[in-house]
Parts: C-alpha cells; sequence; structure tokens
C-alpha cells in the first residue's frame, strides 16, 4: 500500500517534470500577459524613464470605459458584427461544403481556388477590398454603373450602414472556405452506408441533411463556430486598413478601438481594461454560441 | 536668424561647448581619411572627457520611416559618416505608417532598450513622448544657440513645457495645388478665397473641362485633423485656448468652417468618397486629372511630376486659400519629421553630432536640392539655390503655418475627437453644429482625465 502510494507520488513527479518545460512557456507567453494585463487594467499607468509607474486605482479605469459612449458603441458593433459575419459564413460554408461533396470531378481544384481568399492576408485583401469599394476608382462602381443598377457612383464606406455591410462582405468572403473545409470534413467523415441506409428508408435530400448529415456534423460545426468567433472578436486588421474605423467611428472595432487607447494614446490603464473586458466577453460569448449551436442541432436531430 | 546660425558655427570651431563638440570639430578640423581618423583619436585620448567609446568606432542605430524618395536616408548616412570617420549609422527601417512605427517605438524604448539612438518621428510626438520618457529632453545637452537655426515655430512645436525634445528634420505643410492649363482655357486666375476656389471649381465642372472640382483628405484619421486645422485657422476658431487647457472649439466660427468642408461635398465640387480619401487617394485623383484643386503636402509635387502622369508640366502650386482675401494666403497645417533621441542610449554624445550634422547646412542642402524635401534649417530654406529647385520649396516661406493642438500629452485624443466627429458630419450622418458641440465635449473630457 504505501509502496504503491509512493510509486504513485514519484509517478506524479516525474510526470511533472515532463510537463514542466511545457509549462514554462505557457506561464510565459499565455498565463502571464493575461493577468499582467490584468493587473495592468486595475492601475493608472505614468511611462517613466525607469519603465511602467503602477497606481492602484481600483475599477476606475473599468468606469471610464463603462461611460464612454466609444467603447459601448464598439461593443455592441463587435458583437452583431460577430454573430451576424458567423451565421453568414456558417450558413454559406455549409452550403458551398455540400456542394463539393457531391462534386466527381475537378473537386480540388475547387478547393484550392475556394481557399484562395482564406489563404490570403488580410492587409492585403482589405486593401484589395479597399480599391474594389473605392467611390471614385472603384470596380464595384464601375460594374454597377455599367450594368446600370446605379446612377452615380456609391460610396461604399462612406455611409455607416453601407460601410459595415460592406466589411462585413469582405470578410464573409474571406472566412467562408475556412469554415467550408471544416464542414467538408465533417460531411466525409458520415459513412456512406448511413447516407444510402436514409435513402432505402425513403428519404428526401432534404430530410437527410437536416435530420441524418446535419446533427452528425455537429462536433465539427461547433468547432467552426468556435474558432470563428474567437476570431471575429478579435477584428482588428479589415477595419483597420478598409475604413480606419470610419466613416466617423461606425466599423471602430473593440480591437480597434484598444489599439487605439493603448498605443496611439499610450493610455495603458484604460486599453489594458478593453483587453480585459474584450477576453471575458469573448469567454462569454463563445459558451452562449456554443450553449445555443448545440440546443438547435439537437432539436433537429430530435 | 543667419546671424544666430553664424553664432553656432564660431562656438563650434572655438570649441566653446567642449564636449559636445569634441567628435564633430574634430572630424571637422582634420578632415576625412583613416590618417584623419587616427589623429583625431590620438587628440581625444588624453581628454578626461571622452565621450564613451569616442576613440573607437561607434555604430549608432537610426529607425526612419523611408522619406518620399527612395535612397535619402542611406545617402544622408553615406554623407554623415564620411564627415565623421569615426561613426557608423546603421538604418533600421521603420514603417511607412506614422501609427505603426509609434507602437514599434514606444513600445521598444518603453521596455528599456537601448536601440534606436536615435529615431525619426512625427512633429506632433513631442509633447506624449516626453511626458512618457520616451524622449530625451535635447535642450539639457544642446546649446541655446544651436535652436536658432531652425525656421520659426518649428522649435515651439518640438517643446514640452519649455523644454526641447526633438530636432526638426524636414518639415512639410499643406499647399493648394491646381491645374495651370484648366483656369488658363477658362480664363480664371489662382483662387485666393475658398469661396473663388468653390465657384472657380463649379465653373470647371460646368464646362466639363474636369469633373471635381476638389479633392482633400477627408477621412476618419489623423489627416483629416490637419485639413480641419486649416479650415478653422482660416475661420478664425480654435481648438484649444493658449495655455492648452481649456476647450475652444465650440463656436460659430468653427461651425461654420465644418459647414463649409461639407458643403464642398453637398454642391458636388468635392466627390462624396472624399470622406474616404487619405492622401493618396486625392493624389491619384489630382495625378488622373480627374480634379482641378488638391490640397495635399509637399511629397505631391514630386509625384505629378512623375513622367506618365497625366498631369506632367499642367500643375502649379500655391500656399492654401482664405476666407476672405484680405487675409490670404491662408493657412497651411505643419506636417514633418523630428529627430528624437531614446533615453536608454548608449551613445548620447554621438546620437547629438548625428542630429547637430542632419539639422546643418550641408545636410540639409542635400534633402532639399537633391530630394525636394523642406528643410528646417531656416538659412538652407531661403538659400536662391534650394528655392530654384521646385515650386513648392519657392513658396515654402511665403506660407502661413499653424499647428495642430499637440502641446498637450493627449493630443491623440483630441485629434480622434476631432476626426472622428468632423468625418461624421462630412458624411452627412451628424450637423456640422452637433459635430463641433460633440468634438468639444469628448476633448473636454479627454483633458479632464474622464476620456478614453
Amino acid at each position: 500500500m504505501r509502496a504503491g502510494t509512493g510509486s504513485a507520488v514519484r509517478r506524479a513527479r516525474t510526470g511533472w517534470r515532463f510537463m514542466a518545460p511545457a509549462l514554462t512557456v505557457v506561464v510565459a507567453v499565455t498565463i502571464f500577459p493575461i493577468v499582467y494585463s490584468i493587473y495592468m487594467s486595475f492601475n493608472r499607468i505614468q511611462l517613466t524613464l525607469h519603465g511602467f509607474h503602477f497606481q492602484w486605482v481600483g475599477l476606475s479605469n473599468y468606469r471610464l470605459l463603462m461611460a464612454s459612449g466609444l467603447y459601448r458603441y464598439a461593443m455592441e458593433f463587435t458583437i452583431v458584427y460577430a454573430v451576424i459575419t458567423v451565421l453568414a459564413e456558417l450558413i454559406l460554408g455549409t452550403l458551398a461544403a455540400l456542394i463539393l461533396q457531391r462534386l466527381r470531378r475537378g473537386r480540388s481544384g475547387l478547393l484550392a481556388l475556394l481557399l484562395l481568399p482564406w489563404s490570403l492576408i488580410t492587409v492585403i485583401s482589405a486593401e484589395m477590398w479597399g480599391y474594389i469599394y473605392n467611390g471614385v476608382y472603384g470596380v464595384l462602381d464601375a460594374i454597377l454603373l455599367s450594368l446600370h443598377i446605379i446612377r452615380t457612383p456609391v460610396v461604399w464606406l462612406g455611409f455607416p450602414q453601407l460601410a459595415i455591410a460592406s466589411t462585413m462582405f469582405a470578410d464573409v468572403w474571406k472566412t467562408m472556405p475556412f469554415v467550408a473545409i471544416l464542414v467538408l470534413a465533417g460531411l466525409e467523415m458520415i459513412p456512406v452506408e448511413v447516407i444510402e441506409a436514409s435513402y432505402m428508408d425513403g428519404a428526401g435530400s432534404w430530410q437527410i441533411f437536416w435530420r441524418v448529415q446535419l446533427p452528425l456534423i455537429r462536433s465539427t460545426m461547433s468547432l467552426a463556430v468556435l474558432f470563428r468567433i474567437l476570431q471575429a472578436f478579435g477584428l482588428f486588421d479589415l477595419p483597420f486598413v478598409l475604413t480606419g474605423g470610419g466613416p466617423g467611428t461606425a466599423t471602430e472595432s473593440i480591437a480597434v478601438l484598444g489599439y487605439q487607447v493603448m498605443f496611439q494614446d499610450l493610455s495603458f490603464g484604460p486599453g489594458a481594461a478593453v483587453a480585459a473586458s474584450t477576453t471575458a466577453l469573448v469567454l462569454i460569448m463563445a459558451m452562449v454560441f456554443l450553449w445555443v449551436f448545440r440546443g438547435m442541432a439537437e432539436e433537429g436531430m430530435a | 536668424m543667419t546671424k544666430g546660425k553664424a553664432t553656432v558655427v564660431t562656438i563650434m570651431a572655438t570649441g566653446g561647448i567642449g564636449v559636445l563638440s569634441v567628435v564633430s570639430a574634430g572630424c571637422g578640423l582634420f578632415g576625412s581619411g583613416p590618417a584623419a581618423q587616427r589623429r583625431a583619436t590620438a587628440v581625444k585620448k588624453p581628454g578626461a572627457h571622452r565621450p564613451p567609446g569616442g576613440g573607437k568606432r561607434v555604430t549608432i542605430d537610426w529607425a526612419a520611416s523611408p522619406i518620399t524618395q527612395t535612397g535619402t536616408r542611406r545617402t544622408m548616412i553615406r554623407a554623415f559618416e564620411a564627415s565623421h570617420p569615426n561613426l557608423r549609422v546603421k538604418l533600421i527601417t521603420m514603417s511607412t505608417n506614422t501609427d505603426t512605427t509609434r507602437t514599434t517605438l514606444s513600445t521598444e524604448i518603453e521596455g528599456g532598450s537601448a536601440t534606436p539612438d536615435v529615431y525619426m518621428g512625427d512633429v506632433i510626438w513631442p509633447a506624449q513622448f516626453a511626458h512618457s520618457g520616451l524622449a530625451v529632453n535635447l535642450s539639457k545637452y544642446l546649446p541655446h544657440g544651436f535652436w536658432s537655426r531652425f525656421a520659426p515655430g518649428l522649435v515651439t512645436g518640438a517643446s514640452y513645457r519649455g523644454r526641447v525634445y526633438a530636432a526638426p528634420f524636414f518639415m512639410d505643410a499643406g499647399f493648394l495645388y491646381y491645374r495651370k492649363d484648366l483656369l488658363k482655357k477658362a480664363g480664371l486666375p489662382v483662387p485666393r478665397t475658398w469661396q473663388q476656389l468653390a465657384s472657380d471649381a463649379k465653373t470647371l465642372q460646368a464646362k466639363h473641362l474636369v469633373r471635381y472640382g476638389y479633392v482633400w483628405e477627408g477621412a476618419a484619421y489623423e489627416g483629416l485633423t490637419c485639413d480641419l486645422m486649416e479650415f478653422l485657422a482660416d475661420s478664425g476658431a480654435k481648438v484649444l485656448n493658449s495655455a492648452g487647457t481649456k476647450v475652444v472649439l465650440n463656436s460659430p466660427r468653427a461651425i461654420s468652417a465644418v459647414t463649409f468642408m461639407r458643403s464642398l461635398i453637398t454642391r458636388g465640387i468635392s466627390p462624396a468618397a472624399v470622406s474616404t480619401y487619405q492622401e493618396p487617394d486625392a493624389m491619384n485623383t489630382f495625378d488622373a486629372g480627374d480634379a482641378a484643386f488638391m490640397r495635399n503636402w509637399d511629397y505631391a509635387w514630386s509625384n505629378s511630376q512623375t513622367p506618365g502622369t497625366k498631369v506632367v508640366g499642367k500643375v502649379g502650386v500655391e500656399p492654401m486659400p482664405a476666407f476672405a482675401s484680405a487675409k490670404q494666403p491662408g493657412y497651411s497645417c505643419i506636417g514633418g519629421w523630428d529627430l528624437y533621441v531614446n533615453p536608454h542610449t548608449r551613445h548620447l554624445q554621438q546620437a547629438l553630432t548625428f542630429i547637430r550634422w542632419m539639422t546643418s547646412a550641408p545636410a540639409q542642402r542635400i534633402l532639399a536640392k537633391k530630394y525636394s524635401e523642406v528643410p528646417t534649417n531656416y538659412a538652407v530654406q531661403k538659400e536662391s539655390s534650394v528655392r530654384k529647385k521646385n515650386p513648392v520649396l519657392r513658396i515654402v516661406a511665403r506660407v502661413r503655418l499653424v499647428s495642430r493642438p499637440s502641446s498637450t500629452p493627449l493630443y491623440p485624443q483630441l485629434s480622434q475627437a476631432l476626426y472622428q466627429n468632423v468625418n461624421a458630419a462630412l458624411t452627412g450622418q451628424i450637423a456640422p453644429t452637433t459635430a463641433i458641440t460633440r468634438a468639444s465635449r469628448e476633448i473636454s473630457a479627454d483633458l479632464a482625465g474622464r476620456g478614453l
């Protein structure tokens, strides 16, 4: 008995020893910065010649955020943006995956083509969308004008709703393939026999998708959604390049605001508070999304 | 001013300022080449106040964003090294985006990094960087006389609470670019007032000579603050009181300035897209021959002269218009770049030597004559050979300057409040009155430490 406990302890100790290098890295690059920035968010920070000078101010940085119209708007914008784009990507991505799955020939070619937007660096694709949306020489205006759909050039990034919609469109264009690939992988994992059996039982295509395929790819889809929500909340490069947060502050995401406060204003306390509150929000949103989505998928299965 | 500069030279030559001039005076006296270097070393060795590493070859790191024309920085470095055999300069290229550069520099320096030793930074940084301990108080090390070499107003712009934190390197300002050929065709003179510019633009557009009248920078970014400052100054409005402690923006004059900016769009003089325009967008439209007038910086001149551009030989440049002809020229916002020293540098003396040289007449002449940058050295700015270089340099002395309210470390917040609200007014989301009211409210919250 005693010998057994001793060996368990020994084994645990060896385990920790093996884990130590990885743990050190995790603590150094993940845990420490998070804890440090949470600590920062409770302080007034003055940069001096000798580095940061901290002064504990409790919740005052958070009170500053709550009182700020900019912060509230950025929060709302980011949440609405994340919900709409992730939903759109999920629906379009799933459709694309279903089509790809049915293709007999040219699938890999199409797949590569589909992945092109995803593989582009956002800063570059954002610049490209900038040219497309340009209100004077824009490709989009040129096409719509020649088709007589519009009579005068539209300044796509010049009006709040339009700018938000244009940004969302560029985002969906870029990230939909990611969802499509994940969903396709999920679909491919479903044994052919299952689908064949459903046909034999007289199920239509719609029923097969809704009652057989969808419940079976549920976990893959939740994974895709989770990844996308985390990314959508970090929305930075697209509005940063495309609109600079404008017009006014219409496309100022929480990350763009955080950047502004932290690195333009060098206002580190409030900046850290923006970051910390974003982290909290992302965690909550990710959990809510997963919970709602699982519920929906289970309902479909029943 | 020239007299002031002469004094500096005299002091340097007589070695009156001691330690600081050892390196530069030494090299200046003995000329260049390895032999000179050996002798210079020998001379300096016994000195008790020998700068750290003064006898050896020292390399300093200079962080700088690319300057308009390629090769500018490297040419300057080569010229500096040629006259300073003991010093080598390593160029660290920064982003062309001011904010990215600020992020990089502030992160590095606040982390205690000893490099870069010298960095090129925006003219709107001194207060913020001084306040945050990111820049050396240069007035502590460089004599009073040194600062007289700069064009009026520039040193004040580089100061925070009476101390100078940066040496003006090259300057820029807003200029009115216009199409000589179009004005000639329509028999119009160059507009001196905004009203005249608007009506000329309308005339040219009505005659189908050009698509747009006037292009400028209206996107939600720092550039809009510059354009706005010009309109505000022209209409007699200010953002802060002279002490920089109180907002005085909310006034009928400020509202009329923003109303005029908006009217340029509603009257079809400026494209609606101007509310998304940064400098390159305005330049593209103008260089494609689609605009009669443009507000842009010095570098827009060389761009419009690039062979293959549709407007080569058709472009003229003048100081900005004003709201009343009696008040012309109108105001031009000061832009440009300064040289700062990293407080953690291990080569302070060498960094100062570098700054002295970069702002000296020979260096500034290279900048102006070879690369068409506007020199900050006042004597060079006025030299006739420099003024002949291009039309921008010819008129720069006539330009009436206005600075952004960057004397407070909170300037970035102030500027955001200005450009975000005014941009919203330009797109018609909010009325000019609302934009000014909101900007004022946000700025006063910022000043009180209640802003985000």
